[in-house]
Order: structure tokens, then C-alpha cells, then sequence
């Protein structure tokens, strides 16, 4: 099931949440919207599943114009950021729920439908938990339940808004790497909110980076990080050192297309610096101020000759061969520059 | 369980003298039975003083029968339709943002604020012979005051805010996207309501229900402006009791207060375990709040 979303609009009083939004979302993929708080990806979440109204627009599931639908006939699962299982029911009840619901004459029988919340719980290994209640639950537990409950319904189209959002940083990783075999498994289109880059970099087939209520750029998230589209999307999407042409020349040269306007910044990711200890026509004079060792990288915090701080990043095998102390003067280059117009309104 | 024992071990630093305690404790006592526990008591002695006979004697006389069967028809009317009125208002508050909200909730309240005998006025001067609406009831042959529907109505105004005020926080602490999820999941309005609303709510709901109740049965002010206190027709129990009283019955007079106070302790013991169980909920809602 394919999703269209053609022109959408959103405000909330003088507040703009979504701006002339057009987005294609393919059939089976997994799709990540990606943002700061505020720039509209849940929103966007909710207008395709039917929570929200967009003031201008439409949606189509399939080709099909689902605007006016209403939520319970869109036949979509939601998982809702803080879960919102059905507190006074057990786990059981809660995956049945979707099911007992339906108009008598698509109800599934009673053991039908004990066999595929069996099914379901055995899919997001926690069958174990039937006879318990939400409040018994851990924070992934429940969103595993969640899940499942939301699968239950057979639903076209999977939306989750900010799955992982409320769980600590063991448990999300786990989660995610959970949620992409079992989207493998059950393939259905489904599109997760998150503001955590890692995040959508690592589950998603295409991100969808979005700010202010546009959307910047979607590709894979290979694309999305090398080539980035505008200098938001490159600040978003992990650490970056700017490089001014009014300021530091040659640098902005260096990319892959040197550019010989005077008013043009280069976007720079620390681990595309290159630390030399003799100069050359295209380095810049550092000094190294810190060096920090955080996991499996080592940090440099440089210091260019005007006060400009750079951060560099090394692996620690690279960081060996050349061990640079803090103090040191050391020659810097990029291997390879995005350049962008400078924006004056900063 | 480690609050409790922080609060046993409070060192002798923060703790107030034992004779202060004492004084405190004693005090607080004292008022309680003087001013709760002394009168309840005294309702009891006086309605046995002239032993059980005499007691059993003023409770089946046909005017005081009469007078309970009301209260209990008045209160079963009132009571469902402002289960509903209550639920409905809480529900559109909590659950919905809308102009004139606010004002909605003071409306909710005026029942507590304003006095009961100008509540029960307000159906007089609307209701009353020489009412608003008095000529055309009068020409249709329908009787509101100094009558059952009139008793029902004051009652039902009086005894409006308990339920609703009840609702209403629990609902908002409580949020939408419960009822979000079962709407997503295809339940419709109804099954929503009745799956997933209700029984999150149902012991506030049950809450309000008992106060509702308690203050139907013992209404005074606003009934008697409406009631004309026609005996055998047209009285509550709690007017019963005044009639009786100013007539120097006074052994009849307390039976039926104490049938009023009975009704009370009741209420006061289904309370008191509706309380606990709502207590237990929130401590468990409060432990899914926490872990996320």
C-alpha cells in the first residue's frame, strides 16, 4: 500500500505546522521522518492516519483519496509515543481489542481470535506477559505490546510516533534493530516519527528530514548524510565545522566545486579533516587545544589561527600513528567539502 | 515502603515536643466529638429515649412511609439523570477544547455557590403561579411546584456539580490517547465509551455517584421552597423531620433523622471503600506514568 501525501497544510492558530508538504511513500518500505521538535513530523504522522484534519490537501492510500475517511475506517496501526495500551485490561485484551471490536459479521470467533494474539504476542516474543497488566510492564515491554496490538488489525499502513522516544539508550538499540527484522518479517508501508538521526539513519530504507514545516530532502540515508541537500540537513544530521570564504579562502576551493564567490561557507564532518604536520597551499594553521578519547574515536578540538574553533574526529588506530598533544601546531585540510551560499539571515 | 520508614524514624531534631503532641492530638479530638460525634450520638439516644416500640412505631406511621418512599423516588430520578449530565460535562471538558469552556466549568459550580433556598426560588418565580411559564402550566394542566416534578427539579440542581467536578480532573490527568487508540483500532463511539473511558473512570465515576446520592436524600432548603409541604404527598424525609420537630414530636421527630443518619454512615462507609480502590488505581497509574 502506497501513501501520497499532495500539498498538505497545517496550522494551529498563527502557528504554521506543515507547509505545502508533498511526499510518496512506496509500498512495503520503511520510512523515517526526521526533525527537530517542532517541525511538524508528528503532525504529518497524525494527518496521514486521520487523527488530524490538514486545513488544505490530500492524502491517498493506494491512489485512493482517503482525506475524508475517518480514522477508524483507514484501516491504519498507530503506536502512540507513550504507548496508550488500554490501562485496565491485560496485555491479552489489548492485543484482542482491535479484534472484538469489528461489527459482528467480520468478528473473528473467539478462538480465532485467542489464536492470532498468541500469534502476534509470539511475534514480539513476549507471550509470556498475556495475563498481565500494562502498570506490570516494562517500558519496552509495552511497546512491544503496542506493536502488536497495532499488527492485529491486518493494518495497510504501520505509523509510529516516536517509538523509542520514552525508552533509555540500552533498550532502544535493541528495539531498533527488533523493529527492522520485524518489519522484514511483516513488510507492511510503514512510517516512524523520531528526532534522533541515529535513529532514522540506522531502521529507515528513505529518511525524510524535515524542518519548519517543509521538508529539506528525502533519499537513503547514505544520501541523506553524504550528499545533504541544504546546510540544514547537514547540521542536523551529526557534528559539522563551517568554513567561511570570506574568512578561510582556500578551504572553500577544496570541495568538489570550488566556488570563487566570496560570500560561500564549507561544510565540513570532523572525520573529513585531515590533520598533516607539514603545510601545504590548501591547509590552515591549527593548533590543538583538546584531545579526547570517547569509545572507539578520538576527538581533536583545533584552534585556527583567528580563534575559530574546528573539531576533528579520528579512529584510534589513525590517532596512534600520529599521537598529536594538545599544544601542538598542526596543518588541516578537508577530504572533502559541501559548499552552500552563506546565508545572511544568520 | 522506604517513605514510610523515613517518616518512623524522623529524628528527635525535627519532632515537636511530647507534650505538644499531645495537645494537639487531644484538641483536635476533642472538637471532633464534640462537634461530629456528640450530636450524631445524641440523634440515636433521642429517638430511643422511649424504647424501641415507641422508635419502630413513628418509622411505619403511613406520613413518615410516605415520606421515605419520596425521598427514595426523588433521589432515583435525580440520580441517573445527573449520571448523565455529569458524565456528558465532564467528558466535553476534559476531552475537548472548545469556546466558553471555562465558563461551562463556573456554571458547574454556581449549584455549590449559590444558596439552596434561592436555587429552589429560582424554579418558583419560573414554575409558580405567578411565574414565567406559571399561565401556560397552569392552562395545560401540569404542576410543577408544590409538587414531585418540582422537588425533582431542585434536587437535580442542587446535587448537579458532584458528579461532573468529580470527573473532570481524573478525565484530564487521564488524556485522549487512550480513547485515540481505540478509535484507531475501529471501535466506534460507543464502544469506545463503554470499553475504554468508562472503565478507566468508574471509580471516580462511583465516587461522585455516593455524594450524589447523600446530598439528594438529605436535601433541605431548595426542596422546601418547592415542596408546599402537603404531609403524606409532597414530603421528604428531611421535611418530615422539621414538621414533626416544630410539632414537640420530638421521639418521632429523631427516628426519622436517625433513619437520615443511618443513610449517611452508609454512605460514608461505601466512601470510604470507594476511596481505597480509587487510591490502589492511582498508585498503579502512577507507577505506568513513572516508568515512562
Amino acid at each position: 500500500m502506497s501513501i501520497e501525501i499532495q500539498s498538505i497544510a497545517k496550522h494551529f492558530g498563527a502557528f504554521t505546522a506543515l507547509d505545502n508538504v508533498n511526499l510518496k511513500v512506496e509500498t512495503g518500505e520503511l520510512l523515517a521522518l526526521l526533525g527537530p521538535s517542532g517541525c511538524g513530523k508528528t503532525t504529518l504522522l497524525r494527518i496521514i492516519a486521520g487523527l488530524e484534519t490538514p486545513d488544505a490537501g490530500q492524502i491517498h492510500f493506494h491512489g485512493e483519496d482517503t482525506t475524508d475517511r475517518h480514522v477508524r475506517e483507514r484501516q491504519v496501526g498507530f503506536v502512540f509515543q507513550h504507548y496508550a495500551l488500554f490501562r485496565h485490561m491485560t496485555v491479552f485484551e489489548n492485543v484482542a481489542f482491535g479484534l472484538r471490536v469489528r461489527p459482528k459479521h467480520t468478528r473473528p470467533s473467539d478462538k480465532e481470535i485467542k489464536r492470532r494474539v498468541h500469534e502476534l504476542l509470539n511475534l514480539v516474543q513476549l507471550d509470556w506477559l498475556a495475563d498481565r497488566y500494562p502498570a506490570q510492564l516494562s517500558g519496552g515491554q509495552r511497546q512491544r505490546i503496542a506493536l502488536a496490538r497495532a499488527l492485529a488489525v491486518e493494518p495497510k499502513v504501520l505509523l509510529l510516533d516516536e517509538p523509542f522516544g520514552a525508552l533509555d539508550t540500552k533498550v532502544r538499540k535493541e528495539l531498533r534493530r527488533w523493529l527492522k527484522r520485524l518489519h522484514e518479517e511483516v513488510n507492511v508501508t510503514s512510517v516512524f516519527v523520531t528526532h534522533d538521526q541515529e535513529e532514522a539513519l540506522e531502521v529507515a530504507d528513505r529518511v525524510v528530514v524535515m524542518n519548519k514545516g517543509r521538508i529539506e530532502q528525502v533519499g537513503t540515508p547514505e544520501q541523506v548524510y553524504d550528499t545533504p541537500a541544504t546546510p540544514f540537513v547537514y547540521q542536523f544530521l551529526g557534528d559539522v565545522n563551517l568554513f567561511h570564504s570570506r574568512v578561510h579562502g582556500s578551504f572553500t576551493q577544496v570541495g568538489e566545486h570550488p566556488i570563487p564567490n566570496d560570500s560561500a561557507v564549507a561544510y565540513v564532518r570532523p572525520h573529513d579533516i585531515e590533520i598533516l604536520r607539514e603545510p601545504n597551499q590548501q591547509t590552515l594553521v591549527a593548533a590543538v587545544d583538546h584531545v579526547r578519547t570517547i569509545g572507539s574515536t578520538v576527538r581533536l578540538e583545533l584552534r585556527l589561527e583567528n580563534g575559530d574553533p574546528v573539531e576533528a574526529e579520528l579512529s584510534r588506530d589513525a590517532f596512534a600513528l600520529n599521537r598529536y598533544t594538545s599544544g601542538e601546531r598542526v596543518y588541516i585540510r578537508p577530504r572533502t567539502a559541501r559548499v552552500f551560499a552563506e546565508d545572511f539571515t544568520i | 515502603m522506604l517513605l514510610a520508614t523515613a517518616t518512623v524514624q524522623r529524628s528527635a531534631a525535627t519532632r515537636e515536643p511530647t507534650w505538644l503532641r499531645w495537645l494537639l492530638i487531644g484538641g483536635a479530638l476533642a472538637f471532633l466529638g464534640f462537634f461530629l460525634v456528640l450530636p450524631l450520638l445524641s440523634v440515636f439516644a433521642e429517638a430511643l429515649r422511649k424504647g424501641w416500640a415507641l422508635y419502630w412505631q413513628a418509622l411505619v406511621e403511613p406520613d413518615a412511609l410516605s415520606a421515605l418512599r419520596l425521598t427514595l423516588l426523588v433521589t432515583a430520578v435525580a440520580l441517573p439523570l445527573n449520571l448523565v449530565f455529569g458524565v456528558a460535562a465532564a467528558w466535553a471538558i476534559a476531552k475537548f477544547d472548545f469556546k466558553g469552556k471555562s465558563l461551562l466549568i463556573t456554571l458547574i459550580d454556581l449549584p455549590f455557590s449559590v444558596s439552596p433556598v434561592v436555587a429552589g426560588l429560582v424554579y418558583v418565580l419560573l414554575f409558580g403561579a405567578q411565574g414565567w411559564f406559571g399561565p401556560w402550566l397552569m392552562a395545560h394542566d401540569i404542576k410543577i411546584i408544590f409538587a414531585i416534578p418540582g422537588i425533582v427539579l431542585a434536587t437535580v440542581f442542587i446535587t448537579f456539580p458532584f458528579i461532573a467536578r468529580e470527573l473532570i480532573p481524573l478525565m484530564e490527568a487521564q488524556g485522549t490517547e487512550e480513547e485515540q487508540a481505540a478509535m484507531v483500532l475501529g471501535a466506534s463511539g460507543w464502544q469506545m465509551f463503554w470499553r475504554v473511558t468508562l472503565p478507566n473512570i468508574k471509580w471516580g465515576l462511583l465516587y461522585g455517584v455516593i455524594l450524589c446520592n447523600a446530598r439528594a436524600m438529605g436535601e433541605f432548603g431548595a426542596v422546601s421552597v418547592v415542596s408546599g409541604h402537603i404531609r403524606g404527598l409532597t414530603n421528604t424525609t428531611p421535611l418530615h423531620v422539621e414538621i414533626l420537630y416544630n410539632e414537640y414530636n420530638f421521639v418521632a421527630a429523631f427516628a426519622c433523622a436517625s433513619i437520615l443518619a443511618l443513610l449517611a454512615l452508609l454512605t460514608l462507609a461505601a466512601k470510604t471503600w470507594v476511596e481505597w480502590q480509587a487510591e490502589r488505581q492511582r498508585a498503579l497509574d502512577a507507577r505506568m506514568a513513572m516508568d515512562e
